[in-house]
């Protein structure tokens, strides 16, 4: 992870590293954190919200452990898996005992970890949810044929957003700029895996015996409880889940050489949309990489800087302009996207993109655009805090990247320290050309 | 921000009308009414202006003007401030104000921290108040009204499309027949002064319910409804709509484009909403049969959870939209409501079984009714499920302002008060008075839409195969049954259309 840090920045990490910043910490709740004899880590935050619970669980196994050739997509089709129920709570009474609980449930799956969630009311079940949901991780029973019939449900999920150009695109951009790592494929995973899914049940045993384990997940707790209570809840029903010990091993990334560019025709009428990826480091709240380059996403391509204004405010060629430098456990992409309103706008459009990037290396951010987006950063996350569930998603983010919620006061007091030399440099050490990838998508205009 | 109005008379009197309208919901119908929510401590502030008027209030020809209207106020300049100073004053304060027009109702809404709430409000009033309707942001919005209308609808998001051809099916002739966003006839022909003249005629005082929630000073509201009553004292009579025309056995709209996944809604209109004393027992129903995004729809168990066809199947007693998460979105009130089911892409080849099986269960739950247990089981879980809909500020402000829409002081608590009196027959006599399976709209997109035309009119067999070789006896059994399962599919009554020719001009576009 050192090979992130800019040697010019030692100093200044030093003055940081004894975070977190109390004094200044960004996380408004107090909450707390104990991990049990297996390994499996528990954070829970106590919140004024009345009689309202959200219990996640948070399973650091996303579309970056599908390291196998032929099993990209599994975490995802593994999150469906984990709906069929044990012996003793079969998938039917597992769903009765939900409904009768009139909980919000689901899970979802992204690259790096996959989140399930039970929101209810009433404090009173508690103890039922606890119970439960231990036993459904520990015990999870499924058939070949379970596994089988459930298959071709995540070809449907991937039928729901076929005709969306921006899974297109966003498949074509990774599978282009990545050669070994995982993040190749996206979470829904290549059609052709996704068809072979039913075949995989094998595999299903092995992905569930080296990731749905204690030393694999975090429980994230957040609402109307009593820490005591919970903690004891937990040690009685999860003590008995046994550790796996597995060490995921992420092929390395070889060093990009070359640009590289594709492009998909899209059959039906469609906005052009064009996405520029470079690669970028893995997540840090050490480091000032990840921070630096969150702030330079927005003074570069947030609507109020001035490419974003001038491409689709005043010239009207895009519909909409963003960056999205999203933290990864792995160096992943950084990635910048357009949709375009006419086809012959594209190539123009790309070559603002890249004098951006250009002119980010040679001229720095004013230090009042750089205070404007340390309060936006502050306030937008502040805006998300209102409810049980907008604390336990934000959580469950960060904690699949640092395992401590602590992560989210060390990343905002690196936002502080970021100058607009900082932006300058990050934007020298990754916006290169030899290291990106450009994809395109159009068509479909002929009647 | 104008500094110059004269705020202090105008002020006191709107502070009385305000007092007055609190009170007295059905008073002047020209005033403004307001829906607060003082949350003291709350570090937000949750703005919210309801616009009792929507997309079924645009002009004959005029099609997609509140849409634009609207959008122009919240993503343009006002008469002293360009839109870029409006985003550059809003970013550090992670603010901005969005906007959704509905058939009947429209609603602008921001929240911010109440650290900066005045120089929010100071510029979400002036927009509201005094806008610019600037040449260039009306042509940026007018434009993206018609890529939308042009590409992104037909082109990209066929679950959405199929819901609108859905909605072009139950309203032909009807105010509500056209997307909020218009159609590419209309909207190409909208002029700045078409967007003003709206403006002028609908964001009146007896058209707007303001919205406060959260940690707000205590003199706000006064200030607000001092601002806000500066717009002309009237109101737009609530409209008079024609009956909704029921269809004549199964009406069918195939939109045709290459596509490897069919997407499918289907539905009718039902004669009541939620302010009908039948609502409670028919929702038990709707909830059983098809919940949103939940795995107690009857629905999704029998097409995803038991044969794995496609990501999720859903059914809906009223007009549904997605708020956060999976709970309902509020503020889109209408007097008019439909019967839908939602049957997310499915691969080609199955969609004439999937289209039998869905409705094979509509005629099993208008002939059978709902079960003792399931009917305990879904009333259990509606008591439970609901008391998570209004959390946030929005939600609670939401929900706030339409049980008054409905006529009740609350709905949330009505339903904790009204379900648990429901038995199962009320369940089973709601369902036989307001649906039926054999007069519904279909709406499809797919590719070969003549060969499925084909195939529903001859009523031909239609066999799926599956993955696991294994499947339940009782699954295939059912299956068979469905394969053969006879529709009455007239062929005059089929209407294979491209895609492309969608949304064009108002109504369905002609064969």
């Amino acid at each position: 992870m050192l090979k992130f840090i800019l040697p010019a920045l030692w100093l200044s990490l030093v003055l940081i590293l004894p975070l977190p910043l109390r004094s200044a910490d960004i996380f408004p709740y107090a909450y707390k954190i104990e991990e049990l004899g297996n390994g499996l880590k528990v954070v829970s935050i106590p919140l004024p919200n009345p009689n309202i619970i959200s219990y996640y669980t948070v399973v650091r196994s996303g579309s970056r452990n599908e390291v196998e050739p032929g099993k990209s997509g599994f975490a995802h089709f593994f999150e469906h898996i984990m709906f069929k129920g044990t012996k003793k709570v079969p998938r039917a009474a597992y769903e009765e005992f939900l409904t009768l609980l009139g909980a919000g449930t689901n899970g979802f799956t992204s690259d790096d970890f996959t989140c399930y969630f039970v929101v209810f009311a009433g404090r009173e079940n508690l103890p039922k949810v606890v119970e439960t949901e231990a036993d459904r991780f520990i015990n999870l029973y499924y058939d070949e044929e379970m596994l089988k019939t459930e298959a071709p449900v995540i070809e449907g999920e991937y039928y729901a957003s076929v005709s969306n150009p921006g899974r297109r695109l966003d498949e074509l951009l990774r599978d282009t700029a990545f050669i070994s790592h995982s993040y190749k494929h996206t979470t829904l995973g290549y059609l052709r895996d996704i068809l072979d899914m039913p075949n995989q049940f094998e595999y299903s045993q092995l992905f569930k015996k080296r990731f749905y384990a204690p030393d694999n997940t975090i429980l994230l707790v957040a609402g109307d409880f009593d820490h005591g209570q919970l903690m004891e809840l937990i040690r009685k029903h999860y003590s008995s889940w046994e550790r796996s010990n597995f060490t995921l091993v992420t092929p390395a990334e070889p060093p990009q050489t070359e640009p590289k560019r594709a492009h998909y025709e899209w059959p039906t009428p469609t906005l052009a949309r064009l996405a520029i990826g470079f690669h970028g480091p893995a997540y840090s709240d050490v480091m000032i990489d990840q921070a630096a380059l969150d702030l330079l996403a927005e003074a570069a391509f947030s609507p109020s800087s001035p490419l974003y204004q001038r491409l689709v405010i005043s010239e009207q060629k895009c519909l909409f302009l963003s960056a999205d430098f999203e933290s990864h456990r792995d160096p992943y992409l950084l990635t910048l996207n357009a949709v375009i309103k006419r086809d012959e706008d594209l190539p123009s459009v790309e070559e603002a993109l890249w004098n951006e990037v250009e002119r980010l290396k040679t001229e720095p951010v004013a230090p009042d655009l750089l205070a404007k987006i340390k309060s936006n950063l502050k306030y937008t996350l502040a805006n998300r805090l209102g409810t049980t569930d907008g604390v336990a998603g934000i959580l469950s983010f960060y904690v699949n990247l640092a395992t401590d919620p602590a992560t989210l006061n060390r990343l905002y007091g690196l936002y502080e320290l970021v100058t607009p030399q900082d932006l300058m440099a990050m934007a020298k050490k990754y916006f290169v050309k030899t290291k990106s990838t450009v994809a395109t998508l159009s068509g479909g205009n002929a009647r | 921000m104008r500094k110059t109005r004269p705020f202090g008379i105008v002020g006191i009197i709107a502070l009385g009308m305000m007092i007055m309208s609190m009170s007295c919901h059905k008073g002047n119908p020209n005033t403004l009414t307001s829906e607060l929510l003082p949350l003291e401590g709350n570090p937000l502030v949750h703005i919210r202006i309801l616009v009792k008027v929507g997309s079924a209030n645009d002009p004959t020809g005029k099609e997609g003007l509140a849409n634009l209207t609207f959008g122009l106020l919240a993503g343009g300049g006002t008469r002293t401030k360009t839109y870029k100073e409006i985003t550059d004053a809003f970013y550090p304060l992670a603010a901005g104000v969005s906007v959704r027009v509905d058939k009947e109702m429209s609603v602008f809404s921001g929240t911010v921290h109440r650290d900066n709430l005045d120089r929010y409000y100071a510029i979400f009033k002036e927009m509201l108040l005094d806008p610019g309707f600037r040449e260039e942001d009306f042509n940026r919005l007018k434009t993206n009204q018609l890529s939308f209308l042009e590409k992104t609808l037909v082109g990209n998001m066929d679950e959405q499309f199929g819901k609108e051809i859905l909605s072009l099916m139950l309203y032909n002739g009807h105010p509500f027949h056209h997307p909020a966003s218009g159609t590419v006839e209309t909207v190409t022909g909208l002029t700045p002064d078409d967007v003003r003249a709206f403006y002028k005629d609908q964001l009146v005082q007896g058209n707007i319910v303001i919205g406060l929630a959260g940690g707000y000073p205590a003199d706000f509201p006064a200030r607000m409804t001092a601002d806000f009553g500066v717009l002309p004292q009237t109101f737009t009579p609530r409209l008079s709509l024609p009956p909704q025309r029921v269809p004549e056995g199964l009406e069918i709209v195939i939109a045709d484009k290459p596509t490897p996944a069919t997407a499918i809604s289907m539905g009718f209109p039902v004669s009541l909403t939620r302010a009908s004393d039948d609502f409670f027992a028919l929702w038990i129903a709707g909830s059983h049969f098809g919940e949103h995004r939940q795995h107690v729809s009857h629905l999704f168990q029998k097409i995803r959870e038991e044969r794995g066809q496609n990501y999720g199947d859903y059914a809906y007693i009223e007009h549904f939209i997605q708020g956060r998460d999976k709970f309902p979105a509020t503020n889109i009130c209408r007097q008019q409501q439909y019967f839908s089911i939602w049957i997310r892409p499915l691969p080609n080849s199955n969609r004439h079984f999937v289209i039998r099986q869905a409705l094979r269960e509509l005629r099993k739950l208008v002939e059978e009714g709902i079960s003792e247990e399931r009917f305990e089981l879904v009333r259990t879980y509606l008591l439970n499920y609901t008391k998570l809909y209004a959390q946030t500020l929005e939600e609670r402000l939401g929900w706030k302002s339409d049980s008054r829409y409905y006529g009740y002081e609350d709905f949330l608590a009505e339903a904790q008060a009204r379900l648990p009196r429901l038995t199962r027959e009320d369940v089973n006599r709601a369902i036989r008075k307001y649906l039926n399976f054999n007069r519904v709209y279909i709406a499809v997109i797919t590719q070969d839409g003549e060969g499925l035309k084909k195939a529903l009119v001859e009523n031909a067999a239609s066999p799926i195969t599956y993955a696991n070789p294994n499947m339940p006896k009782a699954v295939l059994e059912e299956d068979r049954i469905i394969q053969a399962y006879p529709l009455e599919v007239k062929a005059e009554r089929v209407k294979v259309i491209p895609a492309s020719d969608f949304f064009r001009t108002p109504g369905l576009p002609q064969q």
